[in-house]
C-alpha cells in the first residue's frame, strides 16, 4: 500500500489491547507513510480511539510494539510520542478563546525576550506558519472571534510547530457546516504535501475521498481492510463496518399505521448553517428515529422543536399554533419533553435526590399554591421509579450516585411526570449499560403504545431497526432519505448517513 | 429481591453520614466545646443576660443569612446587605421625620424599597448577566454612599415610638425582640426552602441552571426573587436597628455582610451553589456570635478580635472541606 521504497513512518505490529472486560485491539498491523492521507473508520467501539491512544502515547499495548519513524515507541508515553513527531487533534479543540491565535500557538510556551513574553516574534512566526497553510488570518485576533472551522485550523496549525511527522485527525469536521470543510481538507492535502502522515479519522465518505487515498476500516478491535479509497464503494465500506453479525436480534416488525392522527407539524424548519429545511410530520403513536453521524444537524433539529434555539426560519405547528422560537416553556406546555444528549452537563441534577430530579418538571402536580406536599412527590417519585425500573435505595438517593442507564430513566421519567406526549430523546442510550438499554428500548415502545410521539435519535444506528417505526436520515443538515420499517436495516441506515452522493 | 438488599442498605447507611450531615454534628460539637471552653474561661458567660447578648447580635446576622443562603444556594452572592440595612435604618427615619409620612407608611415603604431593591439587582443579574458580586459590590458602596451623604454621617433620631422601642428591646424577663423575629423568619425560610417550589427551584437552578432551564423553571424569576428576600430582610433589620438606635445611622452594620456570608459558609453551604441548609446556616450564626461574644468577654484586643475571627472562619471551612472530602472519597 506504500509507495515503494518508502519506510512507513507509522509502524504499529501486532498490537494487542484489552481493558476489563473488552477486547479492545486484536493482533492489529496498521502502516503509514510520509505524505500519506490515511482515512481511519469504524463504528463506535471499534477501536480507533484505542489505535489513537496507542500512537499518541497515551496507552501502552499489551503485547505487540508501535514504532514511530523508525523508533520504538515503549514505554516513552506521550511525550515520547511527541518527541517523535506525533501531534493528535481531538474533536473538542483545546483553545483559549480569550487569547489570540499567537499566543495560543505558543500556549504554555511563550516565546521570551529580556523584556517579557515575546509578542512580535510570536506573531512572526504565527504568520509564518498560517502562510504555510495557505491560512489568511491575523495571529492578533483573539481565537473566540473566529468561526469554528478557522478555530480548527489554528488548532491544526498550532500542531505543526516543531518537527511534525504524524498528525491524528479525530473528526476535524463534525462539528463545521457543510460549507467550512472544503477549508479542513485543503489544510490537511497542504500538510500531507510537505511529507507528513495523516490519519483521518471521519465518517464522511465524500470527505474521504476528497482528502484520503487510502482507507483502513476497523471493526470488534480488529483491522478488516486496508484499500485504496478509490477502489472502495459507500456499500463496501458499511459492509465492513458492521461485518456479518450485523443482522439485529428484534426489528419493528410492523409497518407504521398511517391513520394515525399528526401530533406535530414541522416545515421548513432551519437552524443556520447546520440545519436546512426540514420537513416532517410526527405522528402519535410512533417512534421517529432520526439517523445522521456527528455534525448532521440532528442535535439542533431537535433543540429547534423544544424551542432551546431560536430557529432561522420556518415553522413547529403543534395543535394547530407555531411554537417555533418561543422557547422551552411554550414547548413544555405544548407537551413537548426533550432529554438532552450532554446528561450530565444539561439533564440531571446532581445534589439533588431522584425525586426531586422527576418533579422538578412539574411542581402544580406535587402541591397546591407553591407548597410542596412530601407525600405527593414521594408517591410520584416512587410509582414513577417502578414504571421505569429505577434501581436505587430510596425516592431521596442523590441522582449523581446513580448508574448512567439509571440517571437516563429519571430524566426521561420527568417527562412523564409532566405528561408530555412528545418526548425528544437525543442520544439516550449513551453511556448506559446492555441491560438498561434493552429497558429503555422496551420503554419507548410502551410510550408510543399509549399514544405518545417519541423521537429517538441515536449515533449507534444498530439500535434504530429495534427501536423505530420510521427513521429519517440527516445527512449535511437535510432530510435526505426516509425508511420505513419493517424495512429499518443497519446497513442501509449507515450507508445513507455517510453516503456521498 | 431479600439478597439484593445489603448494598443499597449500605448505601443509605453511608448516606445518612453524608457531608450535610457530617458537618451539622461538626457545628454542634464546635458549638458545644466553645460553650464549655468560653464558661470556664469566661465568667460572666453562662449568665441568662449574657445568653440574651449574644441572642441579640445574632439577630442580626441570622435574619440577612436565612434568605442570603438561598442567594448562595442559587449560586450567587450578595454583598450589599450592611450598606442596605444602614441605608434603610436612615430611610425610615428621614420618612419618618423630616419627611412627615408618618411611621405606619415609613415602615411600610423601607419594607417595599428594600425588596424592590434588591429585586432590581436580581434583575440586573438575570436579565443581563451581570454578576452579582458587581452589581451588589455597586450597591454596597452606593447605599452606604447615599445615607452618609443625606445625613453627613450623622445619627438621624426618631421620636419616642412605642412600635419602635418594642422591635428594638426586649421582651419582658428580657428575651431580645430582634432574635424573636429571626427565630420566627427562620421557621418561615426552612418553609420555604424545603416545601415550596420555590424553594426547591432555587437548589435546581444553583445546582444546574442550564438543566433547569429546559425543565421548565424559570430560572430569572428565581434569580430575582432570592435578591429580593436579601433585600426584604435587610430592610427588616435596618427598622430593628433604627428601633434600637432610636434612630437612622448610615455607618450602622459595618461589615455585617462578613458576618452573614461567614455564618452561611461555616454552616456547611457551598459558595458553588446547589447545596445548603436552613440548619446549617442556623448552627453557622450561633457559631459566630458565640465568637464575637467569647472573644469580647475574653477582654480580647478589639482589633485582634478581627485576627481571630478571620483564622477560626477559615480554619472552620477547611475541616468542614476535609470532613465532607472524607465522606464522599469518590467525588471530587
Amino acid at each position: 500500500m506504500n509507495t515503494p521504497g518508502t519506510a512507513s513512518v507509522v509502524d504499529v505490529r501486532g498490537v494487542s489491547k484489552r481493558y476489563a472486560n473488552v477486547q479492545a485491539l486484536v493482533d492489529v498491523d496498521f502502516e503509514v507513510a510520509p505524505g500519506e492521507v490515511r482515512a481511519l473508520l469504524g463504528k463506535n467501539g471499534a477501536g480507533k480511539s484505542t489505535l489513537i491512544r496507542m500512537l499518541s502515547g497515551a496507552e501502552l499495548p499489551d503485547r505487540g510494539e508501535v514504532v514511530l519513524d523508525g523508533v520504538p515507541l515503549g514505554t516513552a508515553g506521550v511525550e515520547g510520542a511527541r518527541r517523535l513527531g506525533v501531534r493528535t487533534v481531538y474533536q473538542e479543540l483545546s483553545l483559549v478563546g480569550s487569547m489570540t491565535i499567537a499566543e495560543n500557538m505558543f500556549m504554555g510556551r511563550w516565546l521570551r525576550s529580556a523584556r517579557g513574553v515575546d509578542y512580535r516574534a510570536m506573531a512572526e512566526q504565527t504568520a509564518a506558519a498560517l502562510r504555510r497553510l495557505d491560512i489568511d488570518l491575523d495571529p492578533g485576533t483573539p481565537v473566540s472571534e473566529l468561526g469554528i472551522a478557522d478555530q480548527q485550523m489554528v488548532e491544526i496549525a498550532r500542531s505543526l510547530r516543531d518537527d511534525l511527522k504524524v498528525l491524528i485527525l479525530d473528526e476535524p469536521t463534525s462539528s463545521l457546516a457543510a460549507g467550512e470543510v472544503h477549508r479542513v481538507l485543503d489544510t490537511v492535502n497542504q500538510i500531507a504535501s510537505e511529507g507528513v502522515a495523516v490519519i483521518y479519522v471521519s465518517h464522511r465518505l465524500d470527505e474521504i475521498r476528497r482528502v484520503a487515498a487510502t482507507a483502513s476500516v476497523m471493526r470488534d478491535g480488529r483491522l478488516v481492510e486496508t484499500a485504496p479509497v478509490t477502489e472502495l464503494s459507500t456499500q463496501d465500506v458499511v459492509r465492513m463496518m458492521l461485518g456479518t453479525a450485523a443482522q439485529e436480534v428484534s426489528r419493528v416488525a410492523r409497518p407504521p399505521r398511517a391513520d394515525l392522527p399528526v401530533t406535530v407539524c414541522v416545515r421548513g424548519l432551519a437552524v443556520e448553517p447546520k440545519l436546512q429545511s426540514v420537513d416532517l410530520d410526527l405522528r402519535a403513536g410512533e417512534v421517529l428515529g432520526l439517523a445522521g453521524i456527528l455534525g448532521s444537524g440532528r442535535t439542533e433539529l431537535l433543540q429547534a422543536v423544544a424551542g432551546v434555539v431560536a430557529p432561522s426560519g420556518g415553522s413547529v405547528v403543534i395543535d394547530g399554533e407555531d411554537i417555533a422560537g418561543r422557547g422551552v416553556r411554550v414547548a413544555i406546555g405544548k407537551g413537548i419533553g426533550l432529554t438532552p444528549e450532554n446528561r450530565k452537563e444539561d439533564g440531571i441534577f446532581p445534589l439533588l435526590g431522584i425525586d426531586e430530579n422527576m418533579v422538578v418538571s412539574d411542581w402544580k402536580a406535587v402541591g397546591r399554591l407553591g407548597v410542596l406536599s412530601p407525600r405527593a412527590i414521594s408517591s410520584a417519585a416512587v410509582s414513577l421509579m417502578r414504571r421505569l425500573s429505577v434501581k436505587a435505595a430510596s425516592s431521596h438517593v442523590e441522582i449523581a450516585t446513580l448508574s448512567g442507564g439509571n440517571q437516563q430513566k429519571v430524566v426521561l421519567a420527568r417527562w412523564l411526570h409532566a405528561r408530555s406526549r412528545v418526548l425528544l430523546l437525543d442520544e439516550p442510550t449513551r453511556g448506559v449499560d446492555v441491560e438498561a438499554k434493552a429497558q429503555l428500548y422496551a420503554l419507548v415502545r410502551e410510550l408510543a403504545a399509549t399514544g405518545c410521539s417519541v423521537v429517538f435519535v441515536s449515533s449507534e444506528l444498530e439500535e434504530l431497526p429495534a427501536v423505530c417505526d420510521r427513521v429519517l436520515v440527516l445527512r449535511g443538515g437535510r432530510l435526505v432519505q426516509e425508511i420505513t420499517a419493517p424495512d429499518v436495516a443497519t446497513d442501509a441506515l449507515l450507508a445513507a448517513a455517510m453516503s456521498d452522493d | 429481591m431479600d439478597t439484593s438488599l445489603s448494598a443499597p442498605a449500605k448505601a443509605t447507611a453511608r448516606r445518612r453520614l453524608g457531608p450535610q450531615q457530617l458537618n451539622i454534628i461538626g457545628l454542634i460539637a464546635a458549638i458545644v466545646i466553645l460553650a464549655i471552653l468560653l464558661s470556664i474561661l469566661a465568667p460572666h458567660f453562662g449568665s441568662l443576660r449574657n445568653a440574651y447578648s449574644i441572642l441579640q447580635s445574632a439577630a442580626d446576622v441570622g435574619i440577612i443569612a436565612w434568605a442570603g443562603t438561598l442567594v448562595i444556594v442559587a449560586g450567587e452572592i450578595d454583598i450589599s446587605v450592611g450598606p442596605a440595612v444602614a441605608f434603610w435604618s436612615v430611610m425610615l427615619a428621614e420618612m419618618a421625620g423630616p419627611w412627615k409620612l408618618g411611621l405606619p407608611l415609613a415602615l411600610v415603604l423601607t419594607l417595599v424599597g428594600g425588596g424592590l431593591v434588591g429585586a432590581f439587582a436580581g434583575w440586573l443579574r438575570a436579565r443581563f448577566g451581570v454578576p452579582s458580586f458587581v452589581v451588589t459590590l455597586g450597591l454596597w458602596l452606593a447605599l452606604r454612599g447615599q445615607a452618609e451623604f443625606m445625613t453627613n454621617a450623622l445619627p438621624v433620631p426618631i421620636r419616642d415610638n412605642a412600635f419602635l422601642d418594642f422591635i428594638g428591646g426586649a421582651l419582658p424577663g428580657g428575651f431580645p425582640v430582634s432574635a424573636l423575629v429571626m427565630l420566627v423568619l427562620f421557621v418561615v425560610y426552612l418553609f420555604i426552602a424545603r416545601r415550596t417550589s420555590f424553594g426547591r427551584s432555587v437548589y435546581a437552578v444553583g445546582g444546574n441552571a442550564r438543566a433547569a432551564m429546559l425543565s421548565g423553571i424559570k430560572v430569572a424569576r428565581v434569580r430575582i426573587l432570592v435578591f429580593l428576600g436579601t433585600g426584604l430582610l435587610a430592610a427588616v433589620v435596618g427598622i430593628i436597628t433604627a428601633g434600637r438606635l432610636t434612630g437612622g445611622n448610615a455607618t450602622a452594620a459595618d461589615g455585617l455582610e462578613f458576618d452573614v456570608i461567614a455564618a452561611i459558609v461555616v454552616g456547611g453551604t457551598s459558595l458553588s451553589g446547589g447545596r445548603g441548609s436552613m440548619l446549617g446556616t442556623l448552627l453557622g450564626v450561633i457559631f459566630i456570635a458565640l465568637i464575637g461574644n467569647g472573644l469580647v468577654l475574653m477582654g480580647v484586643n478589639p482589633f485582634f478580635q478581627h485576627v481571630v475571627s478571620g483564622i477560626v472562619i477559615v480554619g472552620a471551612v477547611l475541616i468542614n472541606l476535609l470532613l465532607s472530602r472524607r465522606a464522599s472519597p469518590d467525588s471530587v
